[in-house]
């Protein structure tokens, strides 16, 4: 089978996102053949190169979301030869294009800067179909034409953004847009309509692919949707965090005025909501994705929950040998029992300073008790001066202290990074701790509660993001800011090392089950074979001989059939009709490992947060997982 | 095996409800920089939404819809736990309620944009600098030509002339290149049209001369007075460039309406021109009288601001028109010559009826002034259309 992988920033480059998840997608599934289609962020990521591919990888397709430095961008815009001899430049649209071109821009334009009335579901109503003939209409036009991105930089794009903000039923943010906003929402437009001019809609690019899988919603996703329109490729979208978030998390930080902010999020909503109604199946990384993006207009029964990979073979001893002597690690000298680990980048959102705090409790209640930070700060100053304020606060709260008169004292509370003579790795790190403790304010996925558990460590955590849906009851949890929560939470577990293993062992156990790369690999490799049962396979090449002529017995009969035979649509619903459908039986069977981890009836975790930004498999090279790939 | 963790122990209950109205203060989400809570915030409102609506204040003045509220809670930390403390079912029916809750809005939708870029003193006196050079260029090659006189052979002198110009070339490519002159789309073929232009204007005249006198018969001399007056202008033409610019930036953010903004920028234009043709006028009447020219500078004053107009034009990514006048400028003027020549050829005599006619009436200047100023009439009312546009003015 072909998979038409479509990333956006991301893989194959070097330094994109979750590049470590695509990677080992690409490599965990060597019965499909991968087509690259990859959009770079900026000219620096370009120039970082890609990671080695594997043989399955067939084509590589690369394509620039960025401007460069001197802010032209040629295009194949179409032009007259005289034109082209006498200006050496380029020409717009003819009249019938320019035609085209307004009407399918001023639908679109309607559909952003109107607002659904209330109580409309996300997918639907008359704003929705408004964006669909829009997006689909300019798609068509830049197929056909080209010179796309010349026509939305022309006044005549703000010339209808103008009207389009001003007709009724828009919002009073949107009717007082000026025109620096309509025309810093024409520049934004341009860029995220980019991928409509791309020269990847061909029936030797995306139209040979047999499914086209997007590592991330947004940008990336957009090919997707058009290879379905014109060529009818299911797609499979998968987000480990929320691109819509995302950009409202971006978007506060940038220069534009509310106006533009609001046009912006109007069409990154309604793009997203057109993305998941027109997706086969969504698999977002954590119960918090999934709601944002039921929230989104998702259906449900699209959804498939699909926890990220992590490698847990450089995990197993450690793991192993906490089942086996429990969970201080058997002949453990450097940290024992009393010890409490906390490992991950140092930065403010992870509260080391209620740490400490508790940890000052902890000693009260068990003087022998000993807390190692593991970890280096974060990128930015931000992030290096929290880590001197909080070794101050250390030094300040846990004096060094010697066991006699004639030794040299040590402090209990020490920080250290991974990588140096004394813990080389980080599952020696894990080791080291009887206890792992996460006293975080605010987490995506918890990369670090996950390793912990590979480990068989016992956990106390803060109750923040995924935090709930990934221990699943196999460890402690306190509400984040509580500091004497924290500690009591430790100080149980310190005194009760049967009940530490027991909580490790189950923690292993979860791990296990849950996120490791293989769970990972199944889901997909079950919803590539769910999703071709609906849409088989129909090469011409296939279905002739050497000669040309026709093979007897290439196409089915079926296929003759007029209806739903390959329509995705109702079959991908749980079954709710009860009679029996013939070809309702192919999915359940075909993907058994997809839905493991929301069957239903499993009581949904309450409240998750998307990972960090850079995608899980990025942060689980954070500290010192480099060896990850 | 391990049965599941019992959560009794009471530190480790998140999920107990929180139904006593005096929690909701201690929950409350902090931003991460801990600041020491008051004791007014450990008593807590009667309305707990209304304590975080004024804690998170900016953020709800800044959301756009109700999503963006929720983003930012959750990026502060507030999960739907938190959430049923404010009586909700999660973040977004929270987020929807503090975004109801937020008085309309009251700020200026300009306010929060940053004012455009100072300014930049350093890089304007390199750019001006810059447009010095061509005319210093070619009136350091005028001077030494002037001294060198009789002292030098034809070929040294020659050879002077062709150094100047290469280093007035060198020095107007620099300064096109940044600059209120800067063209970031490029130019397309202008740069073929001007040279063809700049040399008709030095050698033109004398060759259509001759060309009408039966010729023609053999080397001539050029008038380079306007190479010299036209390389001096390039820094006013710099100058009102960036006034032109400026000030149409600020009228651009000041505007409400695309209509406004364009009745705004035609003055300007105008403006920008005149005050170009004011500088340019004296410097090629300064050139006329060093170098001795006599002629009448109205061909090349038309060139000049063609030449302006054009990199105007170009320099708000509008290459194209400015290229098409100048080689419709050029067209003219290769014409006459071309005309003149063909009326040789038997029964093709009236041919030649238009150039002579202009010719007889004005000179054989007239023809250049007729195609320059033709293109720059032309030209200016296309850019008095273009210019007004607000999309020629995001680049700048």
């Amino acid at each position: 089978m072909r998979i038409g992988l479509l990333t956006d920033g991301g893989y194959p480059y070097a330094t994109g996102e979750s590049r470590l998840w695509c990677d080992r997608l690409v490599r965990g599934l060597p019965q499909h053949e991968f087509d690259l289609f990859a959009l770079s962020r900026s000219a620096h990521q370009e120039d970082q190169g890609w990671v080695r591919l594997p043989p399955q990888v067939s084509r590589v397709r690369t394509a620039p979301l960025w401007t460069p430095e001197d802010g032209t961008l040629r295009g194949s815009g179409e032009r007259g030869l005289l034109a082209r001899l006498v200006t050496g430049g380029e020409q717009s649209y003819g009249r019938r294009d320019r035609r085209r071109f307004t009407e399918h821009l001023t639908a679109l334009a309607g559909a952003i800067c109107t607002p659904d009335e209330a109580g409309t579901e996300a997918g639907e109503g008359p704003g929705a179909e408004l964006f669909t003939e829009g997006l689909y209409g300019l798609a068509e036009l830049a197929r056909e034409r080209g010179g796309l991105h010349l026509a939305l930089r022309s006044e005549a794009t703000v010339r209808i953004l103008e009207t389009a903000s001003r007709a009724r039923g828009t919002g009073r943010t949107v009717q007082n847009a000026t025109v620096p906003d309509h025309l810093a929402f024409a520049a934004e437009l341009e860029r995220a309509l980019r991928p409509l001019s791309l020269d990847w809609y061909d029936q030797e690019s995306l139209g040979a692919v047999d499914l086209c899988h997007a590592a991330s919603g947004g940008a990336a996703a957009l090919p997707g949707l058009l290879a379905k329109r014109f060529f009818g490729v299911p797609l499979l979208v998968t987000e480990h965090g929320v691109p819509l978030r995302a950009h409202y998390l971006a978007a506060s930080g940038t220069p534009y005025g509310t106006p533009v902010r609001a046009l912006l999020a109007g069409f990154h909503g309604r793009l997203t909501t057109e993305v998941y109604r027109q997706a086969a199946i969504v698999t977002p990384g954590n119960t918090h994705v999934r709601r944002w993006q039921q929230r989104c207009g998702a259906d449900p029964a699209k959804q498939r929950t699909v926890y990220p990979g992590m490698a847990a073979e450089r995990f197993g001893q450690v793991g192993e040998d906490a089942e086996r002597f429990g969970a201080a690690g058997g002949s453990d000298d450097a940290g024992g029992p009393g010890t409490l680990v906390w490992v991950g980048r140092i930065e403010p959102a992870k509260d080391l300073i209620a740490l400490l705090h508790a940890f000052a409790e902890v000693r009260r209640a068990e003087p022998g008790a000993r807390l190692r930070v593991f970890g280096a700060p974060a990128e930015g100053d931000e992030a290096t001066t929290y880590l001197a304020h909080c070794e101050a606060l250390a030094a300040q709260l846990f004096p060094d202290e010697a066991t006699g008169a004639h030794t040299e004292g040590v402090s209990p509370v020490t920080f250290e990074e991974i990588g140096g003579p004394e813990v080389p790795d980080l599952v020696e790190a894990y080791g080291a701790g009887g206890v792992i403790v996460l006293s975080s304010v605010v987490e995506g996925f918890p990369v670090s509660l996950v390793e912990a558990m590979f480990c068989g460590r016992a956990t106390v955590s803060t109750d923040v993001g995924a935090v709930v849906e990934v221990i699943g009851g196999t460890g402690l949890v306190v509400p984040p800011r509580n500091p004497k929560a924290l500690a009591d939470a430790c100080v149980a577990l310190l005194r009760d090392p049967e009940r530490r293993a027991r909580l490790g062992a189950a923690a292993r156990a979860r791990a296990l089950e849950l996120f490791t790369v293989e769970q990972n690999l199944a889901a997909f490799r079950g919803i590539y074979l769910e999703l071709m049962s609906h849409t088989p396979v129909r090469r011409e090449a296939d279905t002739v001989d050497a000669h040309g002529d026709p093979l007897p017995f290439a196409t089915p009969p079926e296929a003759r059939l007029l209806g739903h035979w390959t329509q995705p649509g109702p079959h991908l619903r749980p079954q709710p009709d009860p009679e029996p459908d013939p070809s309702a039986a192919v999915p359940h069977w075909a993907a058994p490992g997809a839905r493991l981890p929301d069957r239903p009836g499993e009581p949904e975790p309450q409240h998750t947060r998307e990972p960090e930004p850079e995608g899980v498999c990025a942060v689980a090279a954070g500290p010192a997982g480099d060896g990850d790939a | 095996m391990t049965r599941p963790d019992d959560p009794a122990t009471p530190a480790a209950t998140p999920e107990r409800p929180a139904s006593a109205p005096e929690r909701p203060a201690e929950i409350r989400p902090r931003t991460t920089a801990r600041r020491a809570p008051g004791a007014a915030a450990r008593r807590g409102p009667a309305d707990p939404v209304k304590s975080l609506l004024h804690h998170h204040r900016d953020l709800c003045e800044r959301a756009v819809d109700p999503l963006e509220i929720a983003a930012g809670l959750e990026a502060h930390g507030l999960t739907d736990r938190t959430a049923a403390r404010y009586r909700h079912r999660d973040v977004f029916a929270l987020a929807e309620e503090l975004y109801a809750r937020m008085p309309p809005r009251t700020r200026e939708p300009a306010a929060g944009r940053p004012p455009g870029p100072g300014p930049d003193t350093d890089a304007r006196a390199a750019w001006t600098l810059l447009a010095l050079l061509p005319g210093a260029a070619c009136l350091a090659t005028a001077g030494v030509l002037r001294v060198t006189e009789g002292v030098l052979g034809d070929g040294t002198r020659a050879l002077v002339t062709v150094v100047g110009a290469l280093l007035a070339c060198l020095a107007l490519r620099a300064c096109l290149g940044r600059g209120p002159l800067r063209a970031p789309e490029g130019a397309g073929r202008a740069g073929m049209y001007g040279c063809w232009l700049l040399s008709y204007a030095v050698y033109g005249e004398e060759l259509l001369a001759q060309i009408m006198t039966g010729g023609p018969d053999g080397p001539w001399d050029g008038t380079p007075a306007p190479l010299l007056g036209l390389a001096a202008a390039v820094a006013p033409a710099a100058w009102c460039a960036h006034l032109f610019t400026v000030h149409a930036h600020r009228k651009l953010t000041g505007s409400r309406a695309l209509e406004e903004f364009g009745a705004g920028v035609r003055p300007l234009l105008l403006a920008a021109v005149t005050l170009f043709l004011g500088a340019l006028l004296p410097l090629l009447y300064l050139a006329d009288l060093g170098l001795g020219g006599g002629g009448t500078p109205v061909a090349a004053v038309a060139l000049g601001v063609l030449f302006f107009v054009a990199r105007l034009l170009a320099a708000h990514g509008l290459p194209e028109p400015g290229t098409v006048a100048l080689a419709a400028a050029c067209a003219v003027e290769a014409g006459a010559p071309a005309l003149v020549l063909s009326a040789r050829l038997p029964g093709l005599e009236p041919l030649a009826q238009p150039v002579n006619a202009l010719v007889s009436a004005g000179g054989t200047g007239a023809v250049s002034a007729l195609a320059c100023g033709g293109a720059a009439v032309g030209l200016l009312l296309h850019a008095a259309f273009a210019l007004s546009r607000a999309s020629a003015h995001t680049r700048t």
